[in-house]
């Protein structure tokens, strides 16, 4: 079987799998108050994973990146829950979120919300489910 | 080159804080001045001094557009002959970049310009595969290619 030679395609992905992975963390981030959130971030992330996966396989990936996929979905689950069951602490009910203006040293006036954390649960879920959904067909088990 | 950046952004980043102003403007100030004692200073450091290659990068982007809008321009003339005559086929070209980023900008600026199309890079990196809408001359192929835009990125990154 003919392999080509991918060099023009792994340097660009050694580029572009920054700019994504950016721009990811900014959707994750953005999603308060213009379009983004935690859903649309983590199948950026996960599009940028797949991209080196693709460039790089599968071995070389593994050195790069040891995460544990399958544990990234209980990890966001348990935020998102532990985020709902945290308004019991102050005999709110459940999934009650609330926000407060903070004045840190040096990013000035912030603006943060419990939702955040939710929405971090919701990224770590669909970054877990997307990329094990990948890599189980792609590796055929 | 990295280490001559580094010294302005530092030159800069202190005349904001002995100016005690942290606006953009006293950064642009003092990224100037960082740029002029750089220059009186060139021989210290053993690099040329790094305003030459972004000089180079725009010269190689400017190659590039001059480039586009000439073989736009041949190909628009294939396009609309009454009779075209061409010739398409596959040549190999010999290149000397050595780094994997000098290739990849190679292969684009290449694939970019209509009439070439640069089809795989060899597995040793010796060569570049680039298929031609029109050959008269294979060699004349490659020497114009050798001496334009293989040039300007030898003078960007060396």
């Amino acid at each position: 079987m003919y392999k080509p030679n991918d060099l023009i395609f792994r340097t660009t992905t050694s580029l572009i799998a920054f700019i994504l992975l950016g721009f990811s963390i900014y959707l994750l981030l953005a999603g308060h108050n213009s379009p983004g959130g935690g859903f649309i971030g983590g199948l950026m992330t996960s599009a940028a994973i797949i991209l080196m996966y693709m460039a790089y396989g599968s071995d070389i990936l593994r050195k790069i990146l040891p995460v544990n996929y399958r544990m990234l979905i209980p990890t966001g689950l348990l935020i998102a829950a532990g985020t709902g069951i945290g308004s019991f602490l102050f005999q709110q009910p459940f999934l009650s979120h609330t926000y407060n203006h903070f004045h840190l040293p040096v990013f000035g006036d912030l603006e943060l919300a419990t939702a955040m954390l939710f929405d971090f649960g919701v990224y770590f879920t669909v970054l877990g489910v997307t990329v094990t959904i990948i890599l189980s067909i792609a590796e055929d088990r | 080159m990295t280490f001559q950046i580094v010294i302005n952004l530092i030159i800069a980043v202190m005349w904001m804080l002995l100016s005690e102003s942290y606006t953009v403007p006293s950064f642009i100030t003092g990224y100037l001045l960082g740029i002029l004692l750089l220059l009186l200073l060139n021989r210290f450091i053993p690099d040329t001094f790094y305003l030459k290659r972004v000089f180079k990068i725009c010269r190689l982007i400017l190659l590039f557009i001059k480039e586009l809008v000439l073989s736009n321009y041949d190909i628009v003339k294939l396009v609309y002959a009454r009779k075209p005559e061409f010739e398409p086929g596959i040549f190999a070209l010999p290149i000397e970049l050595k780094s994997n980023w000098e290739i990849t900008l190679l292969a684009n600026l290449v694939s970019l310009t209509p009439g070439t199309l640069s089809v795989a890079v060899a597995h040793d990196n010796t060569h570049l595969y680039i298929h031609a809408m029109n050959i008269d001359d294979i060699n004349e192929e490659i020497h114009s290619i050798k001496s334009t835009f293989e040039k300007a990125i030898m003078e960007v990154t060396r």
